[in-house]
């Protein structure tokens, strides 16, 4: 806070985009650090989450996920280090931040004898940016926004895995949101239900809310997010833009030929890297595509596909938690 | 779900300015209306106000039905039935109504710890200091309520099972008292019972910020009785009944005398409010402190 506080309700008033919060990063870890016991949980790590980005936050079970998304929302205190939320410190300016945060973690949380409707009255209610008035139809939006609407009037002891993790959902959702916080959103979901999930990241990331999701689930983060951060036993082995990270892995130019010595030959011999793979040859370094081929084909060498190769997360995450011992 | 211009509507009036004036906090009634709500919503509260309701009604059964006159406290409420209510609460204060604000305590804090849910409290966000505030207040809610059914029961049981004697309370004492003073003495015993709940509650809670399991703060209040029972009962140990909370639960009944001696109720009133402020003091602590 300090001297970035100067009239907030001007600030708010203030056309464009989210300015009484005008950091470029929507959270921000320095060296966090945290220890249970001798176990380290997360072992100094540095992140960003640049604002408007989807983050998938990436690792096997155990890797840290969950702890530091917990800091991030003032749930945990760190042994070390600092962390920002929307450019103000935690946790000393959590009552400033939070109500602009919506979060899921370690799965919903919600009383077994009160109906879904109930339990999110009562969530409503601890929710400063809602008026007293404005309550019951925030509710009623947000059950209507996970498809719950039907059974909200049920008891939440009746609902299944997937409706109370949409029911956690609606809660993180109540109020318009400027970082909504996800660990692990699809635990429990149907095909379905999962695919819903993406949509719903996909809506907030369109009306420009920054979105971190945590999961184990390599095809998921791949379809929604825009950027990658990869946690390996409480380090950061990898974080940046998902394109960009994916370029800088494997990548190469596949050609599909039944002339496989022919043409492993050829591209050796005009300097470029190249070996057989599949139906045909991957070449891994070398002259531009179009080149390639062009050399192929003067060579008597049957073309009958060329494609860029684009690198699946799943190899890429393999290839980063594996190296580590 | 809905179409991403909703969300973008949304957004766009909290930029706007719409219901939103910087950072802001729920007003504390707003709070407190939806704990006590998320209280008496629980079904077993419900159940306890039940069973507190039918203490008053057994014991005007009970001597209704016998045919041989009783001994101590209950033989009094044969000839009055306004000391129905009083010693019905003295009754209670001994095991059950401190075991209801330990439930009550539990659930406040470690249920909903156990639960998930103390987490999305802290992410609204509701204050840490506000948080105990909340709890607080709807333990002490519970308390109230349930000594005042025991009261309002004992009442009208007293009144209707007993009866009183030309509307008026004999007191222990042998002089008569009437109707209104009568009424002000049980209300005396139920603000009094609720000071003796309300240290029973404060240490609850502070076990109850402690653990997530609900039951060790269950386990802990009865252990808190048993043990202050028997350290009160060993003569060798006398020095130490002034700090023992137990000690003075007897003090209701003095209403019943007449003049009305206040002594013992102001000593473990007194003695309570010890006990609240090292209870609530240890709670604010440690909720300030831990993760959640």
């Amino acid at each position: 806070m300090g001297p970035r506080r100067t009239s907030p309700r001007r600030r708010w008033t203030s056309a464009g985009g989210p300015t009484d919060f005008p950091a470029a990063t929507a959270a921000r870890v320095r060296g966090a650090r945290k220890a249970f016991g001798s176990t380290v949980a997360v072992d100094r790590i540095d992140l960003d989450v640049p604002a408007g980005a989807v983050l998938g936050m990436l690792g096997p079970n155990g890797s840290g996920k969950t702890t530091l998304i917990r800091m991030l929302l003032g749930l945990t205190r760190p042994d070390e280090g600092e962390v920002e939320l929307l450019g103000r410190p935690v946790p000393d300016a959590l009552a400033e931040t939070l109500p602009h945060v919506g979060a899921l973690v370690e799965g919903p949380g919600f009383h077994p004898f009160l109906s879904g409707r109930e339990n999110l009255r009562r969530v409503a209610a601890t929710e400063p940016l809602l008026t007293g008035g404005a309550i019951a139809g925030a509710v009623a939006d947000a059950l209507e926004r996970v498809d719950l609407a039907d059974a909200a009037d049920r008891r939440y002891r009746g609902y299944s895995l997937g409706m109370k993790q949409r029911l956690g959902l609606a809660a993180a959702l109540l109020v318009p949101r400027r970082l909504v916080v996800l660990d692990e959103p699809t635990n429990g979901l149907d095909p379905a239900g999962t695919r819903e999930i993406r949509r719903v990241i996909a809506e907030l990331h369109a009306a420009g809310v920054t979105v971190v999701v945590s999961s184990h689930l390599l095809a998921e983060v791949e379809a929604t997010c825009t950027h990658v951060a990869v946690l390996q036993a409480g380090t950061l082995v990898a974080s940046g833009e998902l394109a960009g990270l994916l370029a800088a892995g494997t990548g190469g130019l596949a050609v599909a030929t039944p002339d496989v010595e022919l043409a492993v030959e050829t591209l050796h011999a005009a300097g470029a890297a190249a070996h057989p793979e599949g139906d045909g040859l991957v070449v891994t370094d070398g002259p531009p595509a179009p080149e390639v081929v062009a050399l192929l084909v003067r060579a008597g060498v049957a073309v009958h596909e060329a494609r860029r190769r684009q690198a699946r997360l799943e190899e890429l995450f393999a290839r980063l938690t594996e190296q580590t011992p | 779900m809905s179409a991403p211009g909703r969300l973008r509507d949304g957004i766009a009036d909290v930029e706007r300015g719409r219901d939103v004036t910087g950072p802001r906090r729920v007003p504390m009634v707003r709070l407190l209306a939806a704990e006590v709500r998320w209280v008496l919503r629980r079904p077993r509260t419900l159940v306890m106000f039940g069973v507190f309701a039918l203490i008053p009604v057994l014991i005007a059964i009970g001597i209704a039905v016998s045919d041989r006159p009783g001994r101590g406290l209950v033989a009094a409420v044969a000839g009055n039935g306004l000391v129905l209510p009083v010693a019905a609460m003295t009754l209670a204060l001994a095991l059950l109504l401190p075991l209801a604000v330990g439930t009550a305590a539990a659930d406040a804090i470690a249920g909903e710890t156990a639960h998930g849910t103390l987490r999305g409290l802290l992410l609204a966000p509701v204050g840490r200091l506000r948080l105990v505030g909340m709890k607080a207040f709807g333990v002490l809610v519970v308390a109230v309520l349930a000594t005042s059914a025991i009261a309002v029961v004992g009442v009208l049981a007293g009144l209707v099972v007993v009866g009183a004697p030309d509307g008026q309370l004999v007191t222990l004492s042998g002089t008569t008292v009437g109707l209104g003073e009568a009424l002000a003495r049980v209300a005396l015993v139920v603000a009094w019972t609720v000071g003796q709940l309300a240290a029973v509650a404060a240490v609850a809670l502070a076990v109850s910020a402690l653990t997530e399991h609900p039951l060790v703060v269950l386990a802990a209040v009865l252990a808190a009785l048993v043990v202050f029972g028997v350290l009160g009962a060993i003569p060798a140990l006398d020095w130490l009944a002034p700090y023992l909370l137990t000690t003075g639960w007897t003090a209701g009944t003095d209403v019943l005398r007449d003049p009305l001696p206040l002594a013992g109720l102001v000593e473990s009133t007194l003695r309570a409010l010890c006990y609240v402020a090292i209870g609530g003091g240890f709670t604010v602590l440690r909720m300030l402190r831990r993760d959640a």
